[in-house]
C-alpha cells in the first residue's frame, strides 16, 4: 500500500520533470527490492544509469521494492501510461505480469530477466554465472590456507548448486586438498541467519566465504569483522563492504546489451530474442583485492578467459560427492541445463536434500 | 583452526539469542499486565529500521540504539491508546501494529538500503580472550546489549516479584476489578507496562540491524517476533526463564548452521524444523499445568467499575 503511494508520487514526479524535453524513448524499469542492496537490483539500476549516458534522450522509470504480484502489473501499466516504449520487469516473478501486460500493449517492447517464451515485443534475457565461478574457485584456492572454503546459499536450487559445483572444481585445479563446505539457510534473504552462517564456517576453519544470496553485504561484513577473505556476488561494487579481506567477486554487467536494446527500440528494429550470456558478457569478474598478489590475479584472469572463449567446467568425467559417476567422459551440462543440477562435485561437503 | 561443537553452537546462541531474550522480556511485562501484543514483529522492525536509519545518518550507533528504544516504547504505547485508552479487541490491535510496522519500518528503513554503518562497539576482557578456543571464535566479544542481556532478565525479574510496583502490575494482569478496588489504576500501570515492554522490544531489533548483521532489509526480523511470543509461553511469563528459552532457540538455529558447516549428513530441511518443533515439544509437556498458567486477565479488556 505505502509501496503504491510511494510509486505514484515517484511516476508523478518523473512525469514532471519529463514535460520540459521530450525523450526519445523512456524506458520502465521495476525493481523486486531496492537498487542500494549493493546486489542484484543494483547491478540493474548501474547498468541504466549507463544507459542514459550512453544514448542520448532516454528517460528512465524507475519502481523499487515491487512485489511479485499483480500490482507489478498495475506499475508497468502505470509506466506505459507515463509513456515508457521499452520495460525490463527485472525478477524473475513478474514473467506471468509482465506476459499479460505486453499482449495488451503490442506497441511496448519487453525485455524479461529470466527465461521462457519469446515473442515480437517480448525478449528474455539473463546472465549465465554458473561457470563464471570457475575461475572464482582459483581465486580462492590460491589465497586460502586452510584448504576449507565455505559457501552461503539461500536455498539449493540448481543455479545455486551450479555456482558451487564450478567454484570447487576451480579450486581444485590449483589446490587439490581444496573442500567447500556449504551451508543453506533457507531463504534469499534471511540476514539474521546468513550473518550465523558465515560465522558457521568461519568457526569450522573456513577462511574464504562466498555466497549466492540476494544481498551479500551481511555476509562480507561478518566475514570481514572476523579477519577472514571473502568472494562477492551480484553486483561488483560489494567491494567496498571489505577493505581488507575482499578477493574478488563475480557481478553482472548489463550495460551493453541493454544499450544495444534501447538503441534497437529507438531504431524500430527490436525483435523479441532470448540472450544469454556468460563471462565476457552479461557476467564480470570484480576487481580484486589489495591482498591479492600479482600472480593470483594473473592465474585468475587466465582461467577467467579460458571460461569467456568457451571452457565448460561441467564436462565429465565427473563424480558426485557421494562417489557416484554423474557425468561419463565427454559429457557436459551447459549453460541452460543448470536449472536441473542435483548434484554437489566430489569435494563439496553438503547435501542437497 | 576449528572450533568445538559446543563451543559453536553456544557461540552462535548467545548471538542469536540476544534479540530473541530482550523481545521475550518485553512481551513478557506486557503479557504479566494482561495485555497481548501480537504486532511485537512489527516492534522489533520499527526498532530495526529505526536504529538503522539514525546510525546511518549519524554515525553513531549508540544514538541508534537510543532512538530505536524510544521508537520501540512510542510504537507500544500507540497500541496501548487502542487496547487501553479506545478499550479495542487486543488481538485485532496487535494485527493492525504487526502490519503498521511492516509498512513504517519498510518506508523508514528505505532511503538507508545499503548504507554502511560502523555498528555497536564490541569488547572481549583481555583474560577471557586468553582462553582456548575463545580467541578465534566470537565468544564474549559481544557489544553492549548482550553483555547486559542477562541482568536486564534479572532486572526485570526483580521489578516484577520484589517491588510494590510489580505487583500491582502483576495483579492488573490478573483481575484488573481487584487490582481497582485496591486502589491502583489499571490503565497507568498497563501504559507503564507497555512503555517499558516496547523499549526492550525496540532493543531486540536494533541489536539485529545494528550489531548482528549491520545492515537495514526489509522484515529482516524473519519471525522472531513470533518465536518470542511463543518463548513467552515456554518460559512461562518468568523473567529468569526466558534467558533459557532464548538460548535455547538462538542454539536451535546455531546447530543448523553449524552441523551443515562439520558436514552433518542431516538433510538441511530437516534441521530447519528443529525450532518449531521444540516449542511443540515444550507446549505439549508443559501445556496444562495449573501453577504455570498464564495471567489470568491475559487479553481481556476491563471496562472501569462503574
Amino acid at each position: 500500500m505505502i509501496r503504491t503511494i510511494g510509486l505514484l508520487l515517484s511516476l508523478g514526479l518523473g512525469a514532471l520533470t519529463a514535460s520540459a524535453d521530450a525523450p526519445r524513448l523512456t524506458i520502465g524499469v521495476v525493481y523486486v527490492g531496492s537498487v542500494n542492496d549493493y546486489g542484484y537490483n543494483r547491478s540493474f539500476h548501474d547498468a541504466f544509469a549507463q544507459v542514459v549516458k550512453d544514448v542520448p534522450g532516454v528517460r528512465l522509470l524507475e519502481a523499487e521494492n515491487v512485489p511479485e504480484s499483480a500490482e507489478s502489473e498495475r506499475v508497468m501499466e502505470g509506466m506505459i501510461q507515463q509513456g515508457a516504449r521499452l520495460v525490463f520487469p527485472t525478477s524473475f516473478g513478474y514473467q506471468d505480469s509482465a506476459r499479460r501486460v505486453a499482449k495488451r500493449h503490442r506497441d511496448v517492447c519487453f525485455e524479461f530477466a529470466g527465461d521462457g517464451d519469446t515473442a515480437k515485443n517480448f525478449g528474455v534475457f539473463f546472465g549465465s554465472t554458473q561457470a563464471a565461478w570457475y575461475p572464482m574457485g582459483v581465486a580462492a584456492g590460491r589465497m586460502t590456507k586452510s584448504h576449507k572454503l565455505g559457501f552461503v546459499i539461500g536455498m539449493p536450487i540448481g543455479y545455486a548448486l551450479g555456482n558451487v559445483n564450478a567454484f570447487e572444481l576451480g579450486a581444485r585445479s590449483v589446490d587439490p586438498q581444496a573442500r567447500t563446505v556449504v551451508v543453506v539457510t533457507g531463504g534469499w534473504s534471511d540476514k539474521a541467519k546468513e550473518a550465523g552462517a558465515a560465522n558457521a564456517l568461519l568457526d569450522q576453519g573456513c577462511d574464504v566465504v562466498a555466497m549466492h544470496v540476494d544481498s551479500p553485504a551481511t555476509i562480507i561484513q561478518t566475514v570481514e569483522a572476523r579477519g577472514a577473505m571473502s568472494i562477492g556476488f551480484q553486483s561488483v561494487e560489494a567491494r567496498a563492504l571489505a577493505p581488507k579481506g575482499w578477493i574478488s567477486g563475480l557481478g553482472f554487467t548489463w550495460s551493453p546489451f541493454f544499450t544495444q536494446v534501447a538503441k534497437d527500440v529507438i531504431a524500430g528494429r527490436f525483435r523479441g530474442e532470448a540472450v544469454y550470456q556468460g563471462l565476457g558478457g552479461m557476467v564480470a569478474v570484480a576487481p580484486f583485492g589489495a591482498a591479492v598478489p600479482a600472480d593470483v590475479r594473473a592465474q585468475v584472469n587466465a582461467a577467467a578467459s579460458k571460461v569467456s572463449s568457451g571452457m565448460n567446467p561441467f564436462t565429465g568425467p565427473l563424480k558426485d560427492n557421494t562417489g557416484n559417476q554423474v557425468l561419463p567422459p565427454g559429457a557436459s551440462v551447459g549453460a541452460d541445463q543448470m536449472g536441473g543440477m542435483n548434484w554437489y562435485v566430489e569435494g563439496v561437503i553438503g547435501k542437497v536434500r | 583452526m576449528t572450533t568445538p561443537l559446543a563451543l559453536g553452537v553456544l557461540a552462535g546462541a548467545v548471538l542469536s539469542g540476544t534479540s530473541l531474550l530482550y523481545a521475550t522480556l518485553g512481551e513478557t511485562i506486557v503479557e504479566r499486565a494482561g495485555i497481548v501484543n501480537l504486532g511485537l514483529e512489527g516492534v522489533l522492525l520499527i526498532g530495526a529500521s529505526v536504529g538503522f536509519a539514525v546510525t546511518a545518518a549519524t554515525g553513531h550507533a549508540l544514538l541508534g540504539l537510543g532512538a530505536a528504544a524510544m521508537a520501540g516504547g512510542l510504537a507500544n504505547l500507540m497500541l496501548g491508546w487502542l487496547v487501553v485508552v479506545r478499550q479495542a479487541n487486543q488481538l485485532a490491535s496487535g494485527l493492525a501494529m504487526l502490519f503498521f510496522g511492516f509498512g513504517a519500518s519498510a518506508l523508514i528503513g528505505a532511503p538507508y538500503v545499503g548504507a554502511v554503518i560502523t555498528g555497536l562497539p564490541k569488547w572481549r576482557p583481555a583474560l577471557l580472550a586468553a582462553l582456548p578456543w575463545v580467541a578465534g571464535s566470537t565468544l564474549c566479544n559481544y557489544d553492549i546489549l548482550t553483555w547486559l542481556a542477562v541482568p536486564v532478565a534479572v532486572l526485570v525479574w526483580w521489578a516484577l516479584f520484589r517491588t510494590s510496583w510489580g505487583l500491582g502490575l502483576r495483579a492488573v494482569g490478573e483481575s484488573p476489578a481487584v487490582a481497582f478496588a485496591s486502589g491502583r489504576n489499571p490503565a497507568i500501570l498497563q501504559g507503564q507496562a507497555l512503555a517499558a515492554g516496547g523499549v526492550l522490544g525496540g532493543l531486540a531489533g536494533a541489536h539485529l540491524s545494528l550489531s548482528l548483521t549491520l545492515t537495514w532489509a526489509e522484515y529482516m526480523t524473519g519471525g522472531r517476533g513470533f518465536i518470542a511470543i511463543a518463548l513467552v509461553i515456554f518460559s512461562k511469563w518468568h523473567p529468569l526463564r526466558a534467558v533459557a528459552g532464548a538460548l535455547l532457540f538462538g542454539g536451535a538455529e546455531a546447530l543448523q548452521l553449524q552441523l551443515q558447516a562439520r558436514g552433518s549428513e542431516i538433510s538441511p530441511f530437516l534441521l530447519e524444523m528443529f525450532p518449531y518443533l521444540l516449542t511443540l515439544l515444550v507446549l505439549l509437556a508443559w501445556g496444562g499445568s495449573r501453577r504455570l498458567s498464564a495471567p489470568a486477565g491475559l487479553g481481556r479488556t476491563f471496562y472501569g467499575m462503574d
